[in-house]
């Protein structure tokens, strides 16, 4: 049932004003994000300013980067719930080894990368060839890398090193790095899934890995693989999020994996996995982090905030829930 | 030979003994508090999240706290990891296991009263503290030991009247919605500053959970909404150390600011307040000895000896970079940032307590 609705979305594609197809998902996002910044204009200029961009667009950039992580997992119809695990650990490590001094902030890394890659295997093993059932396995393994955040950090902050916090959280022509960063990893996230061929395989087995098994495409690789890649980006993410905020505490990664799965969702990527839009979902991130600068802005008081919010996201949701729905009888009756 | 040599030992403790029955009094009542009684007995000290470093330092605080008193036979510690129910569970085994007084942090508040009434009623002293979970004392528990966060907030408005007398602009951020310190610490606030002072943020009080990177986005949005931020108050000094460089991205020079201490947080002042002219610091101790209180009472009520004066801990005021009483800026470069220079357990004593 999901494959075909899934391999049908590509036909919902608009080639209407502009000279290229562009996905329904990203145009409804992209028409929120202009409302949203119309609004911003209006009611909550401040919240627009370049200080205030400069401030915020460093965790739009964090979300993005997770959401990209998320993306890929979704796509193979499963879900990463160690996101706020991985994070968190990447955190404490780039944090807690150098303890201040940059010359270990290059091996720190290496530990970091080595440690999502690890966790990404073990997330990927259990899902792809055990075939446990994806939020059981990555909560499991989600415990097992708070254990080793305890184990490095023993629960206490440390001050991030000078050398990180220059990376992470300066800027260049007036652009915080961490955006950088974000563009670069959705350029190449892009590039692999739509122009080579191993993305293009990735596509295929998230739409229908049966269809695909038959075609002889090795699929339980490929769903390892999309844990794997979910956990490195994780890390990025981490690192990035451990120069941005100066004393960064142990769980930073708890708030992020919400936010994760809400910008895939507003991405348009179906939660049944099949197509990704990495575009989508990196705008939905800032579409996600304008709107609660906006709601700040505003000053309302914490409850509309969270209000505020989960409507937006309740409205995301319903908007491409909806329409899915609605196609898959129209499709069942054909 | 080994017999008489034995014989010997006993004599010798027998005098020491006697010796110590007869000049105690003095010989104790100069080393021994007050609240140290003469019976023999055990503590523990139940947290109900043990995972950062205010909580280390806490913890060693509470076991320096019991360490003077010799009649405490045995000092114990669990971690309630911020789970209710191992929290609860950790209530129940140490009253089982035979513990005679529990000081306990009551994370989850009335959540754990159930379990500390049954505690209490089984005969144990329990004493929490800091958190308010309910009941009353003598019914549910010995004594509650509660920390008097309305004085810290009137400390704090006394400092800001001081430094502005004209009134001004003020930004109060806390912790998660709604939590108790932080209407307290505005009540105490209220109680010093009349209507010339203005607070910019949504009533009660600017939501940040404590965590830093929410205490950026926080502070971002309402540096780029108020062109004139006067004085900035919150409850947790160290989460505010990531968020104060914001201020420079608007070419701003960081406001004044009223606060609890944190070795983090001086080292930035010390750093950054030459750039900064507007910048001055003002803290209140963060509280970590507020557990030796606690531990006092269990002691008191344990041993039988005298129970302290005090039922409520006031924070002493510490740094005030205006003043310069009681005390300068504080800052150890050489330490970790997570010490709290304010606490009674010594800062390399802490150190080591949070680098374990």
């Amino acid at each position: 049932m999901s494959p075909a609705v899934h391999t049908m979305s590509d036909a919902r594609e608009r080639r209407g004003f502009l000279p290229f197809p562009v996905a329904h998902g990203f145009v409804t996002v992209l028409f929120s994000t202009v409302a949203l910044i119309g609004a911003c204009l209006v009611f909550a200029p401040s919240s627009l300013s370049s200080g205030a961009l400069a401030g915020s667009l460093p965790f739009a950039a964090v979300i993005a980067i997770v959401g990209l992580g998320q993306l890929l997992v979704v796509q193979q119809g499963g879900f990463d719930l160690a996101v706020a695990g991985g994070v968190s650990l990447a955190v404490v490590i780039s944090t807690h080894f150098p303890d201040g001094d940059n010359a270990k902030l290059l091996p720190a890394v290496l530990i970091a990368a080595s440690c999502a890659l690890a966790a990404g295997l073990l997330n990927g093993i259990l899902v792809g060839f055990i075939q446990l059932n994806a939020i059981i396995a990555t909560i499991g393994v989600n415990a097992l890398l708070y254990g080793a955040v305890f184990g490095v950090s023993g629960g206490v902050p440390r001050i991030t090193t000078p050398l990180l916090a220059e990376i992470a959280g300066g800027d260049t022509f007036g652009v915080p790095h961490s955006v950088y960063f974000a563009i670069a990893a959705l350029l190449v996230v892009s590039f692999v899934l739509k122009k080579t061929v191993v993305g293009r395989r990735f596509e295929a087995i998230g739409a229908n890995p049966l269809a695909a098994r038959a075609v002889g495409l090795h699929v339980r690789f490929h769903q390892m693989m999309a844990y794997v890649y979910a956990q490195l980006l994780c890390c990025l993410a981490g690192v990035l999020l451990a120069g941005i905020t100066r004393e960064p505490t142990a769980f930073q990664g708890d708030s992020l994996l919400l936010p994760s799965v809400a910008v895939v969702v507003l991405g348009s990527t179906s939660l049944l996995g099949g197509r990704g839009f990495p575009f989508s979902t990196v705008l939905a991130a800032f579409f996600l982090n304008q709107l609660s600068q906006f709601a700040l802005a505003v000053g309302v008081p914490y409850s509309a905030q969270t209000i505020i919010q989960a409507l937006a996201l309740g409205f995301g949701i319903g908007v491409y829930s909806v329409r899915w729905t609605r196609n898959t009888k129209r499709r069942a009756n054909v | 030979m080994n017999h008489s040599l034995k014989n010997g030992l006993t004599l010798a403790a027998m005098t020491a003994i006697a010796a110590f029955g007869c000049s105690a009094p003095s010989a104790l009542a100069a080393d021994a508090p007050s609240w140290c009684g003469p019976k023999k007995a055990t503590i523990a000290l139940l947290d109900g999240f043990g995972g950062n470093s205010w909580r280390q330092v806490t913890t060693a605080a509470g076991k320096q706290e019991a360490e003077k008193c010799a009649n405490i036979t045995k000092y114990e510690y669990a971690d309630g990891q911020g789970n209710t129910q191992k929290a609860i569970s950790d209530i129940k085994g140490f009253a089982a296991k035979g513990v005679d007084a529990l000081v306990v942090f009551g994370d989850a508040g009335p959540a754990v009263l159930p379990a500390l009434t049954s505690a209490f009623k089984a005969g144990k002293v329990v004493v929490p503290y800091r958190v308010v979970v309910g009941g009353k004392d003598g019914q549910n528990y010995t004594k509650y030991v509660g920390a008097s966060f309305k004085d810290d907030g009137a400390s704090w408005g006394e400092w800001i009247k001081s430094l502005l007398p004209n009134g001004g602009n003020l930004l109060f951020l806390s912790g998660p919605a709604g939590n108790s310190q932080g209407l307290d610490e505005l009540a105490g606030l209220k109680t010093v500053l009349d209507d010339k002072y203005k607070f910019l943020n949504p009533a009660p009080f600017d939501v940040t959970n404590w965590d830093p990177a929410l205490t950026q986005q926080v502070l971002t949005a309402e540096i780029s909404k108020n062109p004139k931020i006067d004085v900035i108050v919150s409850d947790f000094g160290p989460s505010l150390v990531g968020a104060l460089p914001e201020f420079k991205k608007f070419n701003r020079s960081v406001p004044a600011l009223a606060t609890s201490d944190g070795n983090s947080l001086g080292c930035f002042w010390t750093d950054n307040n030459k750039d900064n002219p507007d910048f001055k610091l003002f803290t209140v101790a963060t509280g970590t000895d507020n557990v030796r209180l606690a531990v006092q009472w269990a002691v008191a009520e344990a041993t039988g000896g005298k129970a302290p004066s005090e039922q409520v801990f006031k924070a002493p005021t510490f740094e005030d970079s205006v003043s310069g009483k009681p005390s300068n800026v504080q800052c150890r470069k050489d330490l970790p940032g997570a010490i709290y220079l304010s606490s009674g357990v010594s800062a390399d004593d802490q150190a080591k307590a949070v680098s374990k």
